[in-house]
C-alpha cells in the first residue's frame, strides 16, 4: 500500500470479504482455518532501502483454529470483518472504542472482545492481512487532538460538504484540527518554509502566542505525545507534496526520542504502514542531550526506566546512527533529562528568540 | 501345601518348647499370660481372631484338596455369650486327626517348613478352642463329613489344661447337608465392638482370595454379607524348598552340619541348600578357604637379568643330583618364572613340582620332596628379596646394607601397588614409608609363605598407616586410601589350594563353621526358587479389587521374588481408584501376609510406613505435608508372600520393618501407581481434549455461519477441519457412481502423532466386489459385513475400497479408537 493508492469503499469491502472467503475455503476444504501475519516485535522490523523506512521482516505468526484461543481470535476477526463490511456498505464510520463496545451486542459470547487492546490489535491485524488501512475501513481513533497552525490553505471534504480553510486566518488560537483521515484534505496554497512538529501542548501554545509561525513562516503541528496516525500522515503529505522540510521538537528524554522515531521512521506497531506514515527526512531539533549541557537547562535525574529505555534505544535498529549513538551515550553519561519547557528558565521568549533560531540555523533550515 | 489335615510333622517347634517350660504352671495359665501375643486380649478382638483363625484354616484345607472354597461364617448371640460357626466345603477330618488338630495347643507342623502358608505357627485354631473353653466353659463342637461319607460325624472336644491333651466328650453320627466339609462351633465371651475390623477382615479376605465364596452373618446385619467368587482358578500349589545359603544363621548351620550325611563341605553345600551346584559350592569353598586359611601374597617374578640369581639359587639348593639334571631343573623353574608376572608361595611349589617331575623323566635322578622344598625356599628368597638379607652366608653382604635390602623386593612391589591405589597427591616419602612398614610386617609376621587372612592384612595396613602418620609431618592417610591399599593387596593375594576341613571337623568348631557361613554369605547365589510361593498374581488382584470395589481404574503388580534371610518373598500391590470409592477421608490400605488380611496394628506395619513415605501428590491424591496416608478415592492393597513373613509379634498383625522387604513393597506400589498416574494423565488429557472439542464445537459452527453470511454462500462443512484440529482419527466414506456399479472407499486418516488401529465393520446391503487387501467379507441375512483392521501410523491414512452393483445402504461401525478421538463422516 503506497501513499497514492487510495481505496474506495467498495474496494476496501472487497478486500475484507476476500479474507472471510479465504477462511470459508479453508473450512470447506477440511483445512484448519488460519491467518498468517508478520510478527510485530522490535526484532522483526528491518530497514527498507527502497522506501527509506522501517518495515516488517520475514517472520510471521499464525492465528490458527488449532487451539481454542486461536479459534476465538479467528471468530472475532470474522465478526469484525462482517461489521466493517456492513459499515462500508452503509458509508458509516465508527471509532475503535465503539467497535469494542459494539462487540458486546454480538450474539456470540466467544466473539466479544475482552478489552480494547484486543480489538485495536485485531483491526491492525486486519489492516495487515487485507492491505487496507484502518482509515479506509472507516475506523477512527477516539480523538486526534492534533492541530495545525501556519500559512497553509487547504480544502477538506467533510460529510457536510467541502470546506476551504486557511490554517492561520480562518482558525482560532487552537488552530486547525486534523481530521481522522487526512487524505480527505487537498492542499491549495502555502507560504511555509518548513514544518515544526511539537511534542507538548504547552510548547505549541507558547510558540503560537509568541507568533513563531508568522515570524518564520512555519506550519506548527502539535503531536500531543505519541502522534496519531492522522498527524503522521499529514506531516508526511506536507513533506512529500509541498516539499517542506520537517523538524521535530520534543522533550529531552528517551520517550521523546521514540516520538521522533515514529514520525521519521515509523512505529513498530504500524510498520506495515511505514511507507504511508513515516517521514524519513524529518530532522530532530531538540531538546538534545547536548543542549542540556550547552544551555545549562534545569534537569531531572534519569530514572532507572529512563536508563533502560536509552539502552534499549541503543539496540533499536531505528536509532543505529552516529548522531543518535553519540547523543544517547552523552545522556547516559550526564544522567540527566530536560523538558521542552525547561527553556523558560531563560525567559518566556528564549525559545522563540534564541533556541529555535539557533538550532534551525545550525541545521540549515533558516 | 501342608495343612493340619494331612501332615502331622514330628519336629518340635520352638513354640512348643516354650510351652513345655510353661507346662508346670498349666496350659491355661500359659494362655492367660500370652493371650495378647495370640490376639485374644479382649472379647472384641478375641472374636475377630477366632474368625480369622477358623477361616484361614478353612481356606487352607479346601485349597489343598483342590476345592474352590465355599465358606460360611455365622456369629449369634446366645445369652451372655457369642456363638461362632465356621463351615467349609473342605475334605473333612477323620476322627483320628481331629483331636490333634483342634485340641492340642501349639501343635503345628509348619513352623520349620519353608513354604508359603497362611498359618505359620500352628497356634491359631487351637488357641481359639482354648479361648472358647476358658471363657464359656463349653466344649468346641465339630461336625465333619469326609468326601464320599454317607453321614457326618459330630464331636464335642475339650482340652485338658493340665495335660495339654485333647479329650473327645461326645461323639455321634449326624446328618449334614454339605456333601463334604468341616464345621466348628465355638461359644465364647465376646462382644461386637470390633464389628468394623470383622467386616474388614472378611472383605479383605474376599479381595485377596478371588477364588473363594464367603458368606458372613452376624447379629448387626439384616442381610448376610455375601462375597462371590471372581475366578475358578485355585492358587498355584507350592513346593517345599531347602534353605538358601544366604538365609541361615550359625546355630542352624551347626545343626545342619550335624544332621547331614555328607562328608565334604562341597557335598554338604550342594545337598542341603537350594540353588547351590558345583560351581556355587566351589565359589563358597574358595571364599571359605580365604576366611579359614588366609591367602598367600604374590610378588612380581624376578626380571630376566635376575634369572641368573634364580638359577644359581636353585643350583645351590640342590645337591648330589648331577650337574646336568640340576641345571635342567634350575632352567625349567627359571623359565616358568620368567613367564609369570606374579608368584605366590603355593604357585611356586607347583612350578617346582612340575619341573622336578619333568626332570625325573629325562634324567635318572630322583627329586624327592626335600630337594623340591629346598629349591622352593631358595627361589622364594629370590622372589621376596629375602636372599639379599643373607640367611645363608654366601649371599651375605655386610650388615647395615643387608638389613636395608631385607624387604627390598616386597617393599618395591608394595610401593608400586599402593602408588597405583592411592590418589596422586600423596607424596613419595609417605608412600615409601607406608610401603616399607607394610613390607616389614609381611616379612616379620606372616611366616615364610606370606599367608594371611583379610583381617590380618587390614590390621597390618592400619598399623602401618598409623605409624606413618605419626612419623610424618602432617601426613594423613584417610580411610578411603587405606581401603584402596587393602583392596590392592588382597587382589594380588592368591586363594590357597589347601583341602577344606571335612564336615565332621566343622560340626564342633564354631570358628570354622562361622568362616564357612561368611563364605556362604559372600558369594552371589541365585535367588531361591519361587515354587514355594503362591502369589495371587496381578491379574487376580485386579479381579479381586474389581469384585469388591466399583472403581474407575484398577492396577496391580507382582514383583519378582527376592530373598530375606534365606526366605524368598514376593510382594504384590494393587490400587483401585475413583468410581464409587469415597472421595473423603484417607485411602484404605489393605495389608496382607500370605493371603491373610492384617487388620490390627496398622501403624506398626512396614506396609503402612512405605505407603506413608511415598509422595502421593504425584498420583492425584491429596497428601497434607507431602507424606503420610493420602486422602482421596483410592484403595491400596499390599500382599507379602513368603515362606517366613517377618512379623512384629506372634499375633501376626504387622510386617516388621525389614529393609529388603520395604524396598520391594515400595517398588510394587510404585509399579501399580505408575499405571495409575498414566491413567490419570490420560484421563486429564482426555478431559482437556473434550473441553477443547466442546469449545471448538461451539466456535467453528459460528465461524462457518458468519463466513457464509459475509461471503453470501452456503455454510461450509467443517467436520474434517475439526477432526484435523483435534488430531483425530477421521474416517470418511465416499461413494462414486461408476457406470452401473458404485465405487465405495472408506478412508482412515490419522491426524494424531501416534499410530492407531481402528476396527471397522462396514455393513452393506449389496455384495461387495473387488474388495481391497486386508479386509474380509461375511454374509449374513442378505447383509454383507466387511471387517477391516488397518494399522495407521501418525499422520498417515489408509483406504478400504470396494465396488457394488447399483445402489446400497451402508452402515459403518468403528471400534478400537477412543470416542473423543474419533470422527466418522459418512
Amino acid at each position: 500500500m503506497t501513499a497514492d493508492t487510495r481505496l474506495n469503499e467498495a474496494e476496501a469491502r472487497e478486500q475484507l470479504i476476500d479474507l472471510a472467503a479465504d477462511i470459508y475455503d479453508q473450512m470447506n476444504a477440511g483445512d484448519i482455518p488460519s491467518m498468517t501475519i508478520p510478527t510485530r516485535t522490535k526484532s522483526n522490523i528491518e530497514y527498507s532501502e527502497e522506501e527509506d523506512v522501517w518495515v516488517y521482516g520475514d517472520r510471521t505468526s499464525t492465528r490458527s483454529a488449532n487451539s481454542v484461543r486461536g479459534a476465538r481470535k479467528l471468530l472475532k476477526a470474522v465478526y469484525t470483518v462482517d461489521f466493517l463490511a456492513e459499515q462500508l456498505d452503509q458509508d458509516r464510520s465508527s471509532t475503535l472504542r465503539e467497535l469494542y463496545y459494539l462487540s458486546e451486542s454480538w450474539d456470540n459470547d466467544e466473539a466479544q472482545f475482552n478489552d480494547q487492546d484486543e480489538s485495536n490489535q485485531l483491526v491492525e491485524d486486519l489492516e495487515i492481512v487485507t492491505e487496507v488501512t484502518r482509515e479506509d475501513f472507516h475506523m477512527r481513533p477516539e480523538e486526534s487532538g492534533a492541530k495545525v497552525m501556519g500559512p497553509l490553505h487547504l480544502r477538506e471534504q467533510t460529510n457536510r460538504g467541502d470546506r476551504e480553510i486557511h490554517c492561520q486566518l480562518d482558525v482560532g488560537q487552537g488552530g486547525y484540527q486534523i481530521p481522522n483521515n487526512p487524505d480527505t484534505i487537498e492542499f491549495l496554497e502555502n507560504d511555509a518554509e518548513f514544518v515544526l512538529c511539537v511534542e507538548t501542548g504547552g510548547m505549541r501554545d507558547r510558540l503560537v502566542e509568541n507568533g513563531f509561525d508568522e515570524e518564520y513562516d512555519t506550519i506548527i503541528v502539535h503531536l500531543g505525545g505519541q502522534p496519531a496516525r492522522a498527524t503522521r500522515r499529514l506531516t508526511k503529505r506536507l513533506h512529500d507534496e509541498l516539499d517542506l522540510p520537517v523538524v521535530v521538537f520534543t522533550d529531552g528524554d528517551p520517550w521523546s526520542y521514540r516520538i521522533y522515531g515514529s514520525v521519521a521512521y515509523g512505529s513498530i506497531k504500524s510498520a506495515h504502514l511505514s511507507e504511508y506514515l513515516a517521514t524519513p527526512e524529518a530532522d530532530f531539533i531538540g531538546i538534545q542531550p547536548e543542549d542540556i549541557v550547552e544551555y545549562d537547562l534545569p534537569t531531572d535525574p534519569l530514572a532507572d526506566s529512563d536508563v533502560n529505555a536509552l539502552e534499549s534505544e541503543l539496540e533499536d535498529p531505528r536509532f543505529q546512527t552516529d548522531y543518535w549513538r553519540e547523543q544517547i551515550e552523552l545522556q547516559l553519561d550526564i544522567g540527566k533529562k530536560s523538558e521542552q519547557q525547561a527553556l523558560a528558565s531563560h525567559g518566556l521568549d528564549f525559545v522563540t528568540d534564541t533556541y529555535l533560531p539557533e538550532r534551525l540555523e545550525a541545521m540549515g533550515h533558516i | 501345601m501342608t495343612s493340619f489335615q494331612q501332615t502331622l510333622g514330628a519336629e518340635e517347634g520352638v513354640a512348643e518348647e516354650l510351652a513345655e517350660t510353661q507346662r508346670a504352671i498349666s496350659i491355661a495359665e500359659f494362655f492367660e499370660k500370652n493371650k495378647h501375643m495370640l490376639g485374644f486380649d479382649s472379647g472384641a478382638r478375641g472374636l475377630v481372631t477366632a474368625v480369622k483363625e477358623a477361616v484361614d484354616n478353612a481356606l487352607d484345607a479346601t485349597e489343598e484338596a483342590g476345592i474352590l472354597p465355599d465358606i460360611y461364617v455365622e456369629i449369634e448371640e446366645v445369652g451372655d455369650y457369642y456363638r461362632l460357626t465356621v463351615e467349609d466345603n473342605g475334605p473333612g477330618i477323620t476322627k483320628e486327626q481331629l483331636p490333634k488338630i483342634f485340641g492340642k495347643l501349639l501343635y503345628g507342623s509348619r513352623f520349620h517348613v519353608r513354604e508359603q502358608n497362611r498359618g505359620q505357627q500352628g497356634i491359631g485354631i487351637s488357641a481359639a478352642v482354648l479361648y472358647s473353653q476358658l471363657t464359656s466353659g463349653k466344649p468346641a463342637e465339630i461336625t465333619s463329613r469326609p468326601k464320599g461319607a454317607d453321614r457326618a460325624q459330630y464331636f464335642e472336644l475339650i482340652i485338658d489344661t493340665d495335660e495339654n491333651e485333647p479329650e473327645i466328650r461326645a461323639e455321634e453320627e449326624t446328618t449334614w447337608d454339605r456333601p463334604h466339609g468341616t464345621r466348628i462351633e465355638l461359644e465364647m465371651e465376646a462382644n461386637m465392638r470390633a464389628r468394623q475390623q470383622l467386616h474388614d477382615y472378611v472383605l479383605h479376605t474376599a479381595v485377596v482370595n478371588p477364588h473363594a465364596r464367603i458368606e458372613l452373618r452376624e447379629p448387626g446385619l439384616d442381610e448376610p454379607l455375601k462375597f462371590e467368587r471372581a475366578t475358578d482358578e485355585l492358587p498355584a500349589e507350592t513346593d517345599e524348598i531347602r534353605p538358601h545359603p544366604h538365609g541361615v544363621e550359625l546355630g542352624t548351620l551347626l545343626k545342619m552340619l550335624k544332621a547331614t550325611d555328607s562328608h565334604s563341605v562341597s557335598g554338604f553345600l550342594q545337598g542341603e541348600f537350594t540353588r547351590v551346584g558345583k560351581k556355587t559350592a566351589d565359589g563358597i569353598i574358595d571364599s571359605f578357604r580365604d576366611e579359614h586359611f588366609g591367602r598367600e601374597l604374590s610378588w612380581s617374578s624376578p626380571d630376566s637379568h635376575e634369572d641368573a640369581d634364580v638359577r644359581r639359587a636353585v643350583q645351590q639348593a640342590v645337591s648330589n643330583k648331577g650337574k646336568e639334571a640340576t641345571a635342567d631343573f634350575a632352567d625349567r623353574i627359571a623359565n616358568v618364572l620368567e613367564e609369570r608376572e606374579r608368584m605366590s608361595y603355593h604357585e611356586l611349589e607347583t612350578i617346582a613340582d612340575n619341573a622336578a617331575d619333568a626332570v625325573e623323566e629325562e634324567h635318572p635322578k630322583a627329586f624327592g620332596s626335600t630337594v623340591r622344598e629346598n629349591a622352593v625356599e631358595a627361589v622364594w628368597a629370590q622372589v621376596t628379596g629375602d636372599a639379599a638379607a643373607g640367611d645363608d652366608g654366601e649371599a651375605s653382604m655386610g650388615d647395615a646394607e643387608a638389613n636395608l635390602d631385607a624387604e627390598t623386593r616386597r617393599r618395591a612391589d608394595v610401593y608400586a601397588l599402593i602408588d597405583d591405589a592411592t590418589s596422586d597427591r600423596k607424596d613419595d616419602e609417605t608412600l615409601d614409608g607406608l610401603a616399607r612398614r607394610i613390607a616389614e610386617k609381611l616379612t616379620a609376621e606372616t611366616g615364610p609363605r606370606d599367608r594371611l587372612t583379610l583381617d590380618e592384612l587390614e590390621d597390618y595396613v592400619a598399623r602401618s598407616a598409623d605409624m606413618t602418620e605419626k612419623q610424618g609431618d602432617g601426613v594423613s592417610i584417610g580411610d578411603t586410601a587405606r581401603e584402596n591399599v587393602i583392596e590392592a593387596l588382597w587382589e594380588i593375594s592368591r586363594t590357597v589350594p589347601d583341602e577344606p576341613p571335612k564336615v565332621r571337623s566343622l560340626q564342633d568348631d564354631r570358628n570354622s563353621a562361622s568362616s564357612l557361613l561368611e563364605g556362604m554369605r559372600s558369594v552371589d547365589v541365585m535367588a531361591p526358587p519361587t515354587s514355594c510361593l503362591a502369589p495371587i498374581t496381578d491379574g487376580l488382584i485386579e479381579a479381586g479389587l474389581k469384585k469388591e470395589y466399583d472403581a474407575d481404574f484398577y492396577a496391580a503388580s507382582t514383583r519378582d521374588a527376592d530373598v530375606h534371610g534365606g526366605d524368598p518373598f514376593i510382594v504384590e500391590a494393587g490400587i483401585a481408584y475413583g468410581g464409587e470409592i469415597a472421595e473423603e477421608g484417607s485411602v484404605d490400605v489393605m495389608r496382607f501376609a500370605n493371603r491373610v488380611p492384617l487388620v490390627y496394628q496398622r501403624g506398626a506395619c512396614a506396609t503402612t510406613d512405605v505407603v506413608k513415605s511415598i509422595g502421593w501428590r504425584n498420583y492425584n491424591l491429596e497428601q497434607p505435608g507431602g507424606s503420610g496416608i493420602p486422602n482421596g478415592p483410592a484403595v491400596i492393597m499390599v500382599h507379602v508372600a513368603s515362606t517366613n513373613v517377618p512379623f512384629t509379634s506372634e499375633s501376626k498383625d504387622a510386617v516388621a520393618n525389614v529393609p529388603a522387604m520395604e524396598d520391594e513393597i515400595e517398588l510394587a506400589i510404585r509399579e501399580a501407581a505408575r499405571e495409575l498416574k498414566s491413567f490419570l494423565k490420560k484421563r486429564q488429557s482426555m478431559q482437556q481434549r473434550k473441553h477443547k472439542q466442546n469449545k471448538l464445537g461451539e466456535i467453528l459452527p459460528e465461524m462457518a455461519r458468519k463466513v457464509a453470511e459475509v461471503t453470501d454462500q452456503d455454510e461450509p462443512v467443517f467436520d474434517d477441519a475439526l477432526a484435523r484440529i483435534m488430531n483425530n482419527v477421521l474416517i470418511e466414506r465416499s461413494v462414486e457412481a461408476n457406470g452401473d456399479a458404485t465405487t465405495v472407499s472408506v478412508t482412515v486418516e490419522n491426524n494424531s502423532d501416534r499410530s492407531e488401529s481402528p476396527k471397522l465393520t462396514e455393513i452393506v446391503t449389496a455384495e461387495p466386489r473387488d474388495v481391497s487387501d486386508g479386509a474380509s467379507v461375511t454374509e449374513m441375512d442378505g447383509e454383507y459385513f466387511l471387517t477391516w483392521e488397518p494399522s495407521v501410523g501418525g499422520g498417515e491414512s489408509a483406504t478400504l475400497a470396494y465396488e457394488i452393483d447399483g445402489d446400497a445402504e451402508y452402515d459403518l461401525q468403528v471400534d478400537g479408537v477412543e470416542d473423543p478421538k474419533l470422527t466418522v463422516s459418512e
